[in-house]
């Protein structure tokens, strides 16, 4: 080959290099930049008068006098509402009985609106579920709603051999002529006083506890059983791998049995996670018993399985990569085989054995299919410590997934769901980022 | 350093477990993702009111009856009566499944708003499912096939489907699609043009529209008086009479509060 083209082929090799990293760095930045971006939505946000009140009664936050002060000047822009919606009703009464029907069925969906812009109308019974008792916490959704209340959806569907088009017909004119007309212009002037949307930064997102199903509140429990779950499986996993680990590189003897082992190692690392999930649920919950009902321990048990043979697998190669020099050293100056493992290799191995162990537990606090069966439960109060052995906990991997595709309003959730997704792909970064950390500072040491 | 940052996390810990309340008992309740809405929504009003941990897991019907036959839940929320097999196996393990009703459901059959089918009678959905009617035209829509949406085999939903509209023994197409939540039928009916799928009343809104069923539209007086054919119970089912405090949990849906809760979730109270 001569230059020429060896010159060429090298280039068009760097050429093909840089644009798969190019490719790489774009996918990643398709998918972080909407989680990033939506998920500090979830705490940064602008917040209506709605907001400030579910706080001061859910949460016993905020200055009270304040909000006081607050809702009484949105509530003089809102009397204004409710007046013309009580004059309507008296309108309603006199009108001939086919238009009453009519306008008394278009009345609800303009009431029903109204609940979900402002929270319950003058006169309403108190809703018993916390999510009808406010309006709209966040202004994005409110102008949504502002524009349910000002439009009518519907569907074209005078050719009946296509799919309908929606169209959109503006309220204010099919109630052109009643007393209501007015309304709508009203609220579209003054829901800036009605709701009074102020830039909020609601640290509580990640402190707090969730407020009916996850309405309202933070994702507190979910970040605190995610820790739970991954610590403990850390506990029981870390251990336990790195004895396997010693035991493999230093004291198997090569033969049958102990290729067995290592291939069957290696095959766990490779069984679906799922598969540990049911696993965990037929040994540790119905056999073994750990525990009366799912609960933490046993979650944490069955990621410790999942997370194991990652974990002997980084400690070995770590242990091998101690040069022989130290061994023989240390032997030579008359050390105990088990005193060299102890105080020469396993502290040389140390790096390598931590990165194992950290990444792995950033994989333990990732994983949904495990601990659907063992651990998780969509519904669950923070727990405490002494509570692990019995009780089961939410947990953010599980969560994600429950809210975008089980709970009854996941499309008005979107902003707490991309909250969770966040805080999840940050505890998991942090753990990674953490492990290259505590490598670099433990490699630096041992070179001095 | 490590050691620091263990003990930083277990600092955190142990911050947390020092507030959060040492509640003796636990309620677990298991089961049916139709049901949850009401599990959850008793649960965080019982938590509030006796100080008691509920939590609630919805991972469909057959799991909350293989829970209780386990003894790994105190309450099996059910949309579908447990099967005489679940009964017997429980039996065997010494678990006596009582039933309890809480609520009233309608199974609506939902599709997506641009379609202009308003109707379908029974047998026509039955034929639906059958795979025998594949095309919206032939119930008198537009030219478009028709996607078939149907719950997993785990699901209550689907068993109560079969029940009441296909007959237990028949066989749903197999063009058909498998979505393994109410939530997630609704998520696909109303993002698929040509879609029917059925679900739970308390999970309707306006995202997908509600075909009436042999001309009757469900809602609560159509489900309650029984004009509207498709209608189940929800099933709480505990081991045995419950008393103390899971007697006074399973008696939420007599309560005014309780009544309030389901009707504002759009379901039917008794």
């Amino acid at each position: 080959m001569n230059i020429g083209t060896r010159k060429i082929l090298d280039r068009s090799f760097t050429a093909v290099g840089i644009g798969s990293i190019v490719v790489m760095a774009l996918a990643l930045m398709i998918v972080v930049v909407p989680i990033v971006y939506n998920g500090i939505g979830a705490v940064f946000f602008t917040g209506t008068v709605e907001h400030r009140k579910m706080l001061h009664a859910e949460f016993k936050r905020g200055d009270s006098q304040n909000l006081d002060s607050e809702v009484a000047s949105t509530d003089r822009y809102r009397a204004k509402v409710y007046d013309m919606l009580t004059g309507f009703e008296a309108e309603l009464e006199t009108m001939a009985p086919e238009k009453k029907t009519e306008y008394t069925a278009k009345y609800a969906q303009v009431q029903s609106a109204l609940r979900a812009l402002l929270g319950p109308l003058p006169g309403d019974p108190e809703p018993m579920l916390t999510r009808f008792k406010y309006g709209q916490t966040r202004w994005e959704k409110a102008e949504e709603k502002l524009h349910d209340l000002l439009y009518e959806s519907k569907w074209d569907n005078s050719n009946s051999s296509v799919m309908s088009k929606e169209f959109f017909v503006s309220r204010a004119i099919s109630f052109e002529g009643t007393s209501l007309a007015r309304l709508f212009p009203y609220v579209k002037e003054n829901l800036e006083n009605m709701l009074h949307p102020e830039f909020t930064f609601y640290w509580g997102f990640i402190t707090d506890s969730s407020v009916d199903s996850h309405f309202f509140g933070g994702i507190w429990p979910e970040i605190q059983g995610t820790f739970f779950l991954a610590i403990g499986a850390m506990l029981f996993a870390f251990p336990l791998g790195v004895v396997a680990a010693v035991y493999f590189t230093e004291y198997a003897k090569p033969g049958f049995l102990n290729s067995m082992l290592r291939s069957a190692n290696s095959t766990l690392a490779g069984v679906p996670s799922i598969v540990f999930g049911m696993f965990g649920l037929a040994f540790f919950i119905n056999t073994m018993k750990v525990s009366e009902s799912k609960s933490v321990i046993a979650g944490a048990l069955t990621l410790a399985i999942m997370i194991l043979p990652t974990i002997i697998r980084a400690a070995e190669e770590a242990i091998l990569a101690v040069p022989k020099t130290y061994r023989e050293a240390s032997l030579s100056l008359g050390s105990s085989k088990w005193n060299t493992i102890a105080t020469v290799i396993l502290p040389a191995a140390l790096p390598g054995i931590l990165t194992g162990g950290v990444i792995s537990l950033g994989r333990a606090a990732g994983e949904t299919a495990p601990i659907i069966f063992t651990a998780a439960v969509s519904v669950g109060s923070a727990i405490g410590l002494a509570d692990v052995f019995s009780s089961p906990t939410p947990a953010l991997s599980w969560n994600i997934y429950n809210l975008a595709s089980e709970h009854e309003a996941a499309a008005q959730l979107r902003h707490v769901q991309y909250g969770m997704v966040l805080a999840l792909v940050t505890i998991v970064l942090l753990l990674n980022l953490s492990a290259i950390v505590l490598r670099a500072r433990i490699s630096k040491k041992l070179k001095c | 350093m490590i050691q620091r940052l263990l003990l930083l996390l277990f600092l955190i810990v142990f911050a947390v477990s020092e507030t959060a309340d040492a509640a003796v008992k636990t309620i677990v309740l298991d089961g049916s993702t139709t049901v949850g809405p009401v599990a959850k929504s008793f649960a965080i009003y019982f938590t509030k009111k006796y100080g008691v941990r509920v939590t609630v897991s919805e991972s469909g019907s057959g799991n909350g009856a293989k829970s209780l036959i386990n003894s790994s839940c105190t309450i099996a929320t059910m949309s579908r009566a447990m099967k005489e097999a679940e009964i017997a196996a429980a039996r065997k393990k010494g678990v006596n499944p009582v039933a309890h009703v809480i609520a009233f459901d309608g199974l609506a059959m939902v599709i997506h708003p641009a379609n202009p089918v308003r109707s379908l009678s029974i047998s026509q959905i039955r034929s639906i499912y059958q795979g025998t009617i594949r095309n919206w035209k032939e119930v008198g829509g537009a030219n478009a096939r028709i996607v078939v949406i149907q719950r997993e085999s785990n699901s209550g939903t689907q068993e109560s489907f079969k029940e009441l509209v296909t007959g237990k023994r028949m066989r749903i197409t197999g063009n058909s699609e498998t979505q393994s939540s109410n939530g997630a039928v609704k998520n696909r009916v109303s993002t698929t043009l040509s879609s029917i799928g059925f679900l739970s009343l308390g999970f309707v809104d306006s995202s997908v529209k509600v075909i009436a069923v042999n001309g009757v539209v469900p809602n609560e007086k159509t489900v309650k008086n029984g004009a509207y054919k498709v209608t189940r119970p929800l099933y709480l089912y505990t081991n045995g009479q419950p008393s103390g405090l899971v007697k006074q949990f399973i008696d939420l849906p007599n309560t005014p509060e309780g009544k309030g809760m389901i009707t504002e979730l759009g379901l039917v109270s008794r």
